[in-house]
Formats: C-alpha cells, structure tokens, sequence
C-alpha cells in the first residue's frame, strides 16, 4: 500500500473519460458561437486612402449582427416607451391571472359541485382555444357587445351604458384576454399546491379551531406557495414573452415598437435582436427575483436553507484555495 | 342533559360508518372532569374514529355526543336538532386540544409561532401576551429556548412537545391524545409520556388513544377496550389490565404486553 508523506493513504480519483469529451464538444460549439456574434460581413465597398505617392485600399465590413445599430435603438424612447408597455401587460396580466387563479383552485376544491363544476368549465374552454384567439376575440368584442351597461340581469334595468369601443381600448383588451388565459394555467398550479399541503395540517388548524378561511389564509397558503411558486415565475417569463402577441391587435409593446421602427427603416435583424435583449434581460432579473421568493418560501421546509449564489461563490472559491496548501488559512477565512 | 355539572364528556350510542362500513356500532362512554380516560384496542376498532367524532372532525352519523353537556355539532331547540354552522363548531373545538400521531406542526412556522397561531388568530389574544404565553409553555413542556426553530429542525418527541404545547395555549377544557407516541422512536416515547403526566397529575380531562399500557395502568382513571366499534370492557385500569374478563381483551393484551 503506497501512503503519503503524513502516512495516509494517496486516493486516486475516477477519471471521466466521457465527460472531458462532452466538455470538448460544448467548448467547440461555444467558440462557433461566439464567432459568428463577433464576425464581419464586407459591405461591397472599399475605402482607401493615400500613403506617400501610393493608395492603400481595403474593404469596409461591418458586422454580421448590426451590433452598432441594435444597441443604438436599445435605449431610444420608442423602445423603451414599448418595454413600459410590455411590463404593464405582464404585471396587469399575471395579477389578474393570479388572483383568478388563486379563486377557481380553491372552487375547484369545493365540496360543491356547481362550484367545483364551473371552475372546471372555465379551465377546459380558456386552456383549450389559443390565446391568440382569445386576444383577437376581446379585441373585436364590441361586434358582439356593442354597448355595456351596468344594472340588474334580467330585468332590464341599467344605471350606466357606454359603447364598448370607447372604454374598452386595445390595450385593455389585450390585459383582460392575456390575464383570463392565465387563469385557466394559474388555477391548476394553485390547485396542485394547495394539494400538496399534507392534510394533516388542515387538521391541525381545524383543531385549534380555525374556520376554513383562516386554515386557507395562515397554514394552507402559506405551504402551498412553496409548491405555486417556481411553475408562477415560469409563467410570469412566459406571459413577458406571450404579450408580445398584442402586437397582433395594435398594442405597441416592445415587440410592435420594434416592427414599427423597421417597417421604416428595414433593419429588421438589429430591431429584432433589440427587442430579444430587453426580453433576455427582464428574463434574468425575474429569475434572480423568483431564486429568492422561493428561498423565502421554502422556510421550514428544509432543515437548512440553500446557499444564495453569493454564498456558494464564496464557498467555491474557498473549495479553489484549499488545493493550495499555503492558503489553506485565507480558504478557511472565505469559508467562513 | 340533565348531567351533572362534572361530566366533561358523554357518549351514548355514538355510530359511525365510512363507505358503507360500520366503524362505530354505539359506542356508551362517560369521563368526568379532570379524569384522565385511556382508550386501547386493536388498530381498526374505531379507537381514533371515535377520538375524532369528539371535536367534530367527523360527523357522527347517530347517538347522542355531548361534551361539557353541550351537543357536538348540534343543538337542541324546540325538540329539533339543528347543525350549528362553521364558526359555531369552530369555537367549540378550540376549547378541546387535540394532538396527533404525526405531530402536524405547522411547517413553515418556529416553534413560537405555532403555538402564538391559534391565540392570536382564534382567540384573539395580543401577539406579546401570546408570545409569553407560549414561552411558559415552552418551558411547561421543556424546551425553553427552542423559540425559533422550525419543526423539521426537531425531534420527534420534541416536536410533539411543541404539539401539546400548541394545544394547550387553547386554554382547553379537555385534551385529546391520538396515539401520541406511535411515530416515536422508542428512547423517544418517555419525554412525551412524562409531559402527559404532568398535565394528568394537573387535573385535566384527558381523552388519550394509547398502545403504551404502562402509561394506561399508571395514568389512567378509566380504561376502555375498544374492539369492532364497541367498548367490550372497561373499568380501573389495574383491574382490566392485570385481570380481562372478555376473551377479546385477554387475547389483545397477549399480544401487546
């Protein structure tokens, strides 16, 4: 048995021949890449200029992706005046689609059966049509409905009457279509949530005599969130990008912003990827926000709570420096 | 309910059945105040059923159920039987402390906050008051300064404490124990028993679904074998433990001691 200088014995570690491979491959396509952001196209045309009594020529290239042109629009008024517009749809849909959610979950759970019956209903019609036929059906509403009026059903008794047109504008229509779609999804992730609270807690709660209200509200809830959570921050990236659609019915979010301006000028791929770089960018920053919700609602849950990125950076570092015997004092400091 | 004022709870001919089977076949049971009733049978004999049917988790189907003699989940006006509704039944069961085979401590609440919960919430108590409330409790059940774990960091026998704990900051009238120590490990049954006994010698009512007989023998004023949905013996423990009359019962202790 051979042994270290200090009398343990060497472990030898398992090489991974298949991984060094796969991370051979993935280095080659991230290098192909980053090649083809950076890479130049010529234009056609040739500058030149006058070097003693000779002229130097060469072509003029510009890039293959307009980074020039997509981050001169980045920060112009009409695409930032389209991001606004893009985050306003989303807060306004995800909120209705929340609370809705939130509503037809706990009536599908109902004991009764008109209730748990019509939250089904709902769910079925508004998961089971596109949603882009659902915004083009709101927008075109008043075909159908002409004039809203406030009164008692039935009875023909109103105290308000509008037109539709008047009140309901494009952007309205694209919040109400975009957050009763939501609904439909919200409702089966709350659903699985509050399902996932183990009944004896229900009990629990009954027994030191909460109505049913208090034991959704203090203990239920509270659980279930753990679970809605991470599928909710999902869904809210998918609506930023699914209100795009309003584009469709005249809504000039971020996506329209940038159709608009192209239609003018033809830089069709810079304003593309303009619009693409505000998505990615809202994406990430919901990300980071959805990592410390569910660390927040994940308390109790797990005996100790994951690291937060910072954290783990730090204690990775500190995994780094340990390999190096006269630093073992400054990892011990990091890991701290 | 012509009881005298020292009967805490009463059963008569309580039936129960789920699905078509009948898990209480008229269950007859009377426990005095500040009496403490063990409740032992085979698994299946409707022991928990009946422990449940006490605060209203479960319907009773027939018979007449009365704690500190008001009807469970019912009252009695003008010779008719009228369902008392949510909030009604809701304000019973928070005088009857309940703890349960699996604990069921609230997940994402501490230790405090699980027994603040029910004061706050329910009774309305300031969340201070609460807060000290529960400290003195905490510290009845032994684990002062626990305040601020969260119960997956617990034990098992410790979570349990905090359970009583939880129930006893109801200001209860009676206690109901469901099998309080069969999701225990064994070295970890002692702690919970110990602190159930201090409540017993106390003087509260307690209603407790037990498998620990020396518990029982030691504890208990009265002990009830259930078996098949009906009490087939009872009577002082030292008694019906050392010397069953019915072969149903000397064959359950057979196995069991």
């Amino acid at each position: 048995m051979s042994t270290d200088g200090d009398g343990s014995i060497k472990v030898v570690p398992v090489r991974h021949v298949g991984r060094w491979i796969g991370v051979a491959a993935a280095l080659v396509v991230v290098a192909l890449i980053v090649h083809t952001l950076l890479s130049r196209l010529p234009t056609g045309q040739r500058a030149c200029r006058g070097v003693g009594t000779s002229r130097v020529c060469h072509a003029i290239t510009e890039w293959r992706f307009s980074w020039d042109i997509v981050f001169h629009y980045f920060t112009t008024s009409e695409i930032l005046h389209g991001l606004l517009i893009t985050l306003e749809l989303t807060v306004i849909a995800m909120a209705v689609g929340i609370v809705l959610g939130m509503i037809l979950a706990v009536m599908r759970l109902s004991p009764n059966r008109v209730l748990s019956g019509s939250a089904w209903t709902y769910t079925w019609f508004f998961r089971g049509t596109p949603v882009l036929v659902q915004l083009l059906v709101w927008f075109n509403i008043s075909i159908l409905y002409p004039r809203i009026s406030l009164g008692i059903p039935f009875l023909h008794v109103s105290f308000l009457a509008l037109h539709t047109s008047t009140v309901f504008t494009p952007l309205e229509a694209a919040c109400v279509a975009l957050g009763l779609n939501e609904g439909a999804y919200m409702s089966e992730i709350a659903r699985a949530g509050l399902l996932s609270v183990d009944e004896g807690q229900v009990e629990a709660a009954t027994s030191i005599g909460m109505v049913r209200r208090q034991t959704l509200r203090y203990v239920v809830m509270p659980q279930a969130m753990r679970v809605i959570i991470p599928p909710t921050g999902n869904e809210v990236i998918s609506m930023l990008k699914t209100s795009s659609l309003a584009s469709v019915i005249g809504v000039i979010e971020l996506l329209g912003a940038a159709t608009n301006i192209y239609s003018a000028n033809y830089e069709i791929m810079p304003l593309l990827l303009t619009a693409s770089l505000w998505y990615l960018v809202v994406t990430t920053v919901l990300s980071i926000g959805q990592f410390y919700l569910e660390r927040y609602f994940a308390r109790g849950a797990l005996r100790t709570p994951p690291p937060t990125p910072l954290q783990r950076m730090r204690h990775d570092l500190a995994g780094v420096l340990s390999k190096f015997p006269n630093r073992r004092s400054v990892a011990g400091a990091l890991e701290r | 309910m012509t009881e005298t004022a020292d009967t805490m709870v009463e059963a008569i001919g309580v039936r129960k059945h789920f699905a078509g089977v009948e898990v209480l076949k008229g269950v007859d049971l009377a426990v005095a105040r500040g009496e403490v009733a063990c409740l032992i049978g085979p698994s299946g004999s409707g022991k928990s059923t009946f422990l449940r049917c006490i605060n209203h988790l479960e319907k009773h189907d027939a018979g007449e159920l009365l704690v500190d003699g008001q009807l469970v989940g019912y009252e009695l006006r003008n010779g008719r039987l009228y369902e008392r509704n949510d909030k009604q039944i809701c304000a019973e069961r928070a005088r009857i402390g309940m703890v349960f085979q699996r604990f069921n401590l609230f997940q994402h609440l501490t230790v405090l906050e699980n027994i603040t919960i029910g004061q706050v919430r329910v009774l309305r108590v300031r969340e201070d008051a609460a807060r000290a409330r529960a400290r003195e409790l905490l510290e009845r059940v032994g684990l002062a300064g626990r305040d601020g774990y969260y119960p997956a960091q617990l034990s098992g026998g410790q979570q349990q404490r905090v359970a009583i704990a939880r129930a006893l900051a109801m200001d209860p009238k009676l206690m109901l124990f469901d099998e309080p120590t069969s999701a225990l490990d064994p070295e970890l049954v002692g702690e919970v028993l110990d602190v159930m006994r201090d409540l017993a010698r106390s003087g509260m009512t307690m209603i407790v679904v037990t498998h620990e007989m020396g518990f029982a023998r030691e504890v208990a004023s009265t002990v009830y074998f259930l078996d098949a949905g009906i009490i087939e013996e009872s009577g002082d423990p030292r008694e019906v433990l050392a010397h069953p009359t019915s072969p149903r019962l000397q064959n359950f202790l057979s196995k069991v001691l």
